[in-house]
């Protein structure tokens, strides 16, 4: 008797956590109020898509089959999106800081031999850094200086600590307007190092964080980072204080196998998208490309999709196994995805 | 003209007519010695004029990548006196990758082996010569025959770096070397502004140690079993992530591994972002005829 109560028990817990399974984070991110925006080269061709927060139903936002687009950052009120524009090939190439609408309209020129948009929190104005040299480099860190547009008077004012500021990129704002985040390459005494810089003033500070390409989640509480090429990490940061300290990780996400970069946080800081792919340099056949690190903007990157996790999990996230319940993924075509950011959209009608 | 500078010239004209030359091991080499004839290009940068000959590359006293010691004879070429420096990346509108960059006068370093590639073509540009760097191809084939600046071989890059002579350096023994390099033991844990040690008896400076400088070619440990005797180029590029060579030992390197025969292969570091390694620099070269060093010599 107590053997078939035993079994009975069993079978019924079992049913029981079958019930329970994990939903696939595809089907969770499906009614999340978001689409996604990314780089994706297409035709011989950089232009930048939009599709629903599952992936589906990509859409063109761009195309512009003689110029190139990347590096897509949709402005916080989700009305916006500023990004870069190469024209012309090698090293004769311009790289130029655009801004249109979030449906692809409106669009409008802001800097010519720019870099690295990035929103004011009240999606206002444009940070950029300026190219350190007027001849084209495809090298991320080819910046000197900071300054930000001004989307209503047409005014570039520079950073107050424009003059210190040198081999930045990878440049975001925290939402309290406080700091902006960025890494630098061999520069400002330090060989690669993560900052805060102060946004109104010229406190900088070291991190101390291993890695590269910071991102700030816009409750201003933590910070998401590339801190290995196959390891993506996520930890507590104070974006209030005077004094911010990063904690020790609390979430990674690693892929043996591939390179995993540009991390971005949704707007409700519960999920993270990045892109993905295999170790490469470049292709010298695709038009509009240049050779270097293939997670370089405009280097072409063979293999390479979208993919996302929730922020909310804790302990590591190996991608490579991972299941549905883990990881989505937006894209699958491998052509040269890159540079995923959500944008914010009015909750569907139910 | 001045008289020396004739006798230089005609030196130097003798020389490129003749051909490559027998270096006497050991010996200080004579036509070496009075073809030595220093330049500065239109772009700014100091370079000797390295006549051609022939000597015996590697050793059998180091590691065995170094075996066999064999001949090999080499053309003439322009070779810088300094290692490449921030100043110079400035010139060519570059960004200077450095781990130590606050001072022009250091070397570069943390450059991929396809960032250096990329200042010689910038500087032949610069210089309007034709690159020799194709950047339309994956490893950015390099035209040996174009009078652009290029990567030294590893044979032109030792045979400058010997400078007639044989044995582990070019100046005796190692315990000269605080005179003629920055390395691990004197090189307080930093790359120095170049030109502040000795010479070598050609003229180039900081060959051995500051940075260590990258070399055309692919690196093999048993390259030395069969390769050419005149002008080799190093091993065909097997594709993906071939180590290149780098020679001269640099700042963090001990006293042997600065030996003029010591070899490394080196990660190119070409799919690398974030390039870290802070001892890898370079030099430039390029072949002239008798008509550019003319010129050259006499601006």
């Amino acid at each position: 008797m107590k053997s078939t109560i035993l079994l009975a028990t069993i079978l019924a817990g079992a049913a029981t956590l079958r019930a329970a399974d994990p939903q696939p984070l595809a089907e969770r991110l499906k009614v999340e109020p978001f689409a996604l925006v990314y780089e994706t080269y297409v035709d011989d061709n950089w232009e930048l898509f939009i599709s629903n927060n599952d992936g589906t139903a990509p859409i063109n936002l761009t195309k512009t089959p003689t110029v190139h687009e990347h590096y897509p950052q949709v402005s916080p009120d989700g009305t916006k999106i500023c990004y870069s524009v190469d024209e012309g090939e090698g090293r004769d190439a311009v790289r130029s800081l655009w801004v249109m609408g979030s449906d692809g309209s409106h669009r409008k020129k802001l800097a010519e031999k720019a870099r690295e948009p990035f929103w004011s929190p009240d999606s206002k104005r444009v940070g950029f850094l300026p190219q350190e040299y007027p001849k084209f480099n495809v090298v991320d860190y080819y910046t000197k200086g900071m300054s930000f547009y001004n989307l209503a008077t047409g005014v570039i004012t520079p950073h107050p600590n424009t003059e210190k500021l040198h081999h930045l990129y990878n440049p975001s704002f925290s939402q309290n307007g406080k700091w902006i985040a960025a890494i630098c390459h061999a520069g400002m005494g330090e060989t690669h190092a993560i900052f805060l810089i102060e946004a109104n003033g010229t406190k900088l500070i070291n991190l101390k964080i291993p890695g590269c390409r910071p991102c700030l989640s816009n409750d201003n509480k933590s910070i998401a980072w590339g801190s290995t090429d196959n390891e993506l990490s996520v930890a507590d940061i104070d974006l209030d204080s005077d004094t911010p300290k990063v904690a020790k990780p609390r979430l990674q996400i690693r892929d043996s196998e591939k390179f995993i970069y540009h991390i971005d946080w949704s707007p409700d800081g519960r999920y993270l998208a990045f892109s993905g792919g295999p170790k490469s340099k470049g292709d010298p056949s695709k038009k509009g490309t240049f050779q270097s690190a293939c997670e370089i903007v405009g280097v072409y990157a063979p293999g390479w999709d979208i993919y996302a996790v929730s922020s909310e999990k804790t302990g590591i996230i190996d991608v490579k196994t991972a299941g549905a319940d883990e990881v989505a993924r937006f894209t699958s075509n491998g052509a040269s995805n890159k540079e995923p950011d959500w944008m914010p959209r009015k909750p569907a009608a139910k | 003209m001045r008289l020396t500078t004739y006798l230089s010239l005609l030196a130097a004209s003798v020389v490129l007519l003749s051909g490559c030359q027998e270096n006497k091991p050991g010996a200080e080499t004579k036509a070496g010695e009075s073809a030595v004839v220093e330049v500065i290009t239109p772009s700014g940068a100091a370079m000797v004029f390295v006549t051609g000959g022939s000597f015996t590359m590697g050793s059998s006293k180091g590691s065995p990548d170094e075996a066999p010691p064999h001949q090999v004879t080499v053309g003439s070429f322009l070779m810088d006196k300094y290692e490449v420096t921030g100043a110079q990346y400035v010139t060519a509108q570059l960004p200077n990758p450095s781990r130590w960059h606050e001072n022009p006068k250091n070397p570069v370093e943390q450059v991929r082996w396809r960032d250096a590639k990329q200042y010689c073509n910038e500087r032949s540009l610069l210089e309007k010569l034709k690159p020799c760097y194709n950047e339309k191809t994956l490893d950015w084939d390099c035209d040996m025959t174009a009078n652009g600046y290029r990567l030294p071989t590893e044979a032109e890059w030792e045979y400058a770096a010997r400078a007639g002579t044989e044995g582990d350096y070019e100046f005796g023994s190692a315990d000269k070397l605080r005179q003629y390099g920055w390395f691990a033991e004197n090189g307080e844990q930093k790359t120095h502004p170049v030109g502040q040690k000795k010479p070598n008896r050609w003229g180039l400076h900081d060959l051995y140690g500051n940075v260590s400088e990258w070399c055309e070619d692919v690196y093999n440990a048993t390259y030395y079993q069969g390769s050419p005797a005149t002008d080799p180029t190093g091993p065909p590029n097997t594709g993906a992530d071939v180590r290149r060579v780098i020679r001269g030992g640099s700042w963090k390197a001990s006293a042997g591994q600065c030996r003029s025969s010591a070899r490394q292969g080196e990660k190119t570091g070409d799919s690398d972002a974030c390039f870290k390694t802070d001892y890898s620099g370079f030099r430039c070269v390029r072949r002239v005829t008798e008509a550019e060093l003319a010129a050259l010599k006499a601006k």
